[in-house]
């Protein structure tokens, strides 16, 4: 598309889509790093020991994606900014099963991007104050051809500790793309139950595709 | 609820945009993806990035022009040595020895440029062929195309649109599009609608390069 440059268009869409390859920590910091950005790289490390290079079955890794997800996560925070003003006006039923269709349409949309990762590397660039209580952490996401793109974490800190409440890729923000196209589904189809139908139509539909 | 999401989206021209979206959806699968699988058949990786650093290349006068019309005049300088080594050093600009070097790539054109001087996106347009964009960097676009862009001066001056830039219209077309296919085709595996989740990328990535990446502004989540 000439009006907007192709490469920021692909970086910026790829990345959007790329988001299972996090990565292990190559950190460039010569001082120590505060809390949230040993957060994400501890988190991350996690993920590629975990799941990303881990030999284990497909099953396997989704399950721990799941768990990851869940704990580091702010899953019902996420779920609430996406819906806006839906979720205020949803019944409590339909506010839990959106949650677990939401979570399931991260775990199966990004599972099939595992088999992808090669050796990627993530790189921390530093971090400054989101908010009253939020960390904007920078990093990098490095790959074999030299190519490159910027992936900044959205921190809250919870009584429980950091939570991620946002990735942004090369300035595309998983929570407001996802809360865009919601909102055009639910007035597409005229009601909140409209979008919870065509999630559990994706969720079955990736499931089949991989053989889960 | 109904009316403030229509504002946000700014989409006035939906069913439109909808409809041209279906039109080029169909164009894409015909025509343009056997084009593309072709190209990738007969060009390897490495060739398809040369051809992308040169066609990057010939379009740095249009991101040049418009650095200074935004008064960015490192930008600018940046740019001019992007053409120079790359051009030179670069083998035509088939080499991105540049990058290489620490002088990072960035893309201007006019519809940035209006947007710098403070005029406003207007409403979402999506064109067959062309894709998603906004009426203002539409114009942009037309205006880059006829007087920014020196291929197009240099066709004026020897008569009609002549193979020149018939040639260079075509590959770039053709580049763009096999740069773009595999982060669309997963956008549209990842998203409900995938219309309004283009849309939606389309709008971010464009605010970001008019900000020349400099951080955005944050929306609060704790309502």
């Amino acid at each position: 598309m000439p009006t907007l440059s192709r490469r920021a268009f692909a970086s910026g869409v790829s990345a959007i889509a790329l988001l299972s390859v996090a990565a292990p920590l190559s950190a460039v910091m010569a001082q120590a790093q505060p809390d949230a950005a040993a957060f994400v790289g501890d988190f991350t490390r996690k993920g590629i020991t975990d799941i990303l290079s881990a030999p284990t079955a497909t099953t396997e890794k989704q399950q721990r994606f799941r768990d990851m997800f869940k704990t580091y996560f702010d899953l019902p925070g996420i779920g609430r900014f996406v819906l806006t003003r839906y979720w205020a006006a949803a019944t409590p039923e339909e506010q839990a099963k959106f949650t677990k269709l939401f979570e399931d349409v991260i775990v199966y949309t990004w599972s099939r991007r595992f088999s992808e990762y090669n050796g990627q590397s993530l790189m921390i660039q530093g971090q400054q104050a989101d908010g009253k209580d939020g960390t904007l952490v920078k990093s990098t996401i490095v790959g074999n051809n030299s190519s490159h793109f910027g992936v900044d974490w959205r921190l809250r800190k919870r009584p429980e500790g950091f939570k991620v409440l946002d990735i942004v890729i090369e300035g595309v923000s998983m929570a407001i793309t996802y809360r865009q196209d919601y909102s055009t589904v639910i007035s597409q189809t005229g009601s909140f139950a409209g979008l919870l139908a065509q999630m559990e139509k994706q969720v079955a539909d990736l499931k089949a595709q991989q053989g889960a | 609820m109904a009316r403030a999401a229509y504002e946000e989206n700014n989409d006035p021209l939906e069913p439109m945009n909808r409809a041209m979206f279906k039109v080029d959806a169909g164009i894409d699968k015909a025509l343009i993806r056997p084009v593309i699988k072709g190209y990738r058949a007969v060009v390897p990786a490495q060739g398809r990035k040369g051809i992308d650093n040169f066609l990057n290349n010939i379009r740095s006068p249009i991101t040049f022009i418009n650095d200074i019309l935004q008064g960015e005049i490192t930008r600018a300088g940046q740019t001019l040595g992007r053409m120079a080594l790359n051009t030179g050093v670069g083998f035509f600009g088939f080499f991105d020895v540049a990058e290489k070097w620490g002088i990072e790539d960035h893309n201007e054109d006019f519809g940035q440029t209006l947007a710098v001087w403070g005029v406003g996106d207007g409403p979402y347009v999506y064109v067959p062929l062309l894709g998603p964009t906004t009426a203002r960097d539409g114009i942009g676009f037309g205006i880059d195309a006829f007087l920014t862009d020196p291929l197009a001066w240099y066709s004026r001056g020897t008569g009609a649109m002549n193979w020149v830039e018939w040639a260079y219209f075509g590959s770039a077309y053709i580049d763009t599009k096999d740069v773009t296919m595999d982060p669309l085709d997963e956008l549209k595996k990842s998203s409900l609608d995938y219309y309004a989740a283009l849309r939606s990328s389309y709008r971010q990535i464009r605010a970001k390069e008019i900000r020349n990446g400099a951080p955005g502004p944050m929306e609060d989540f704790d309502q």
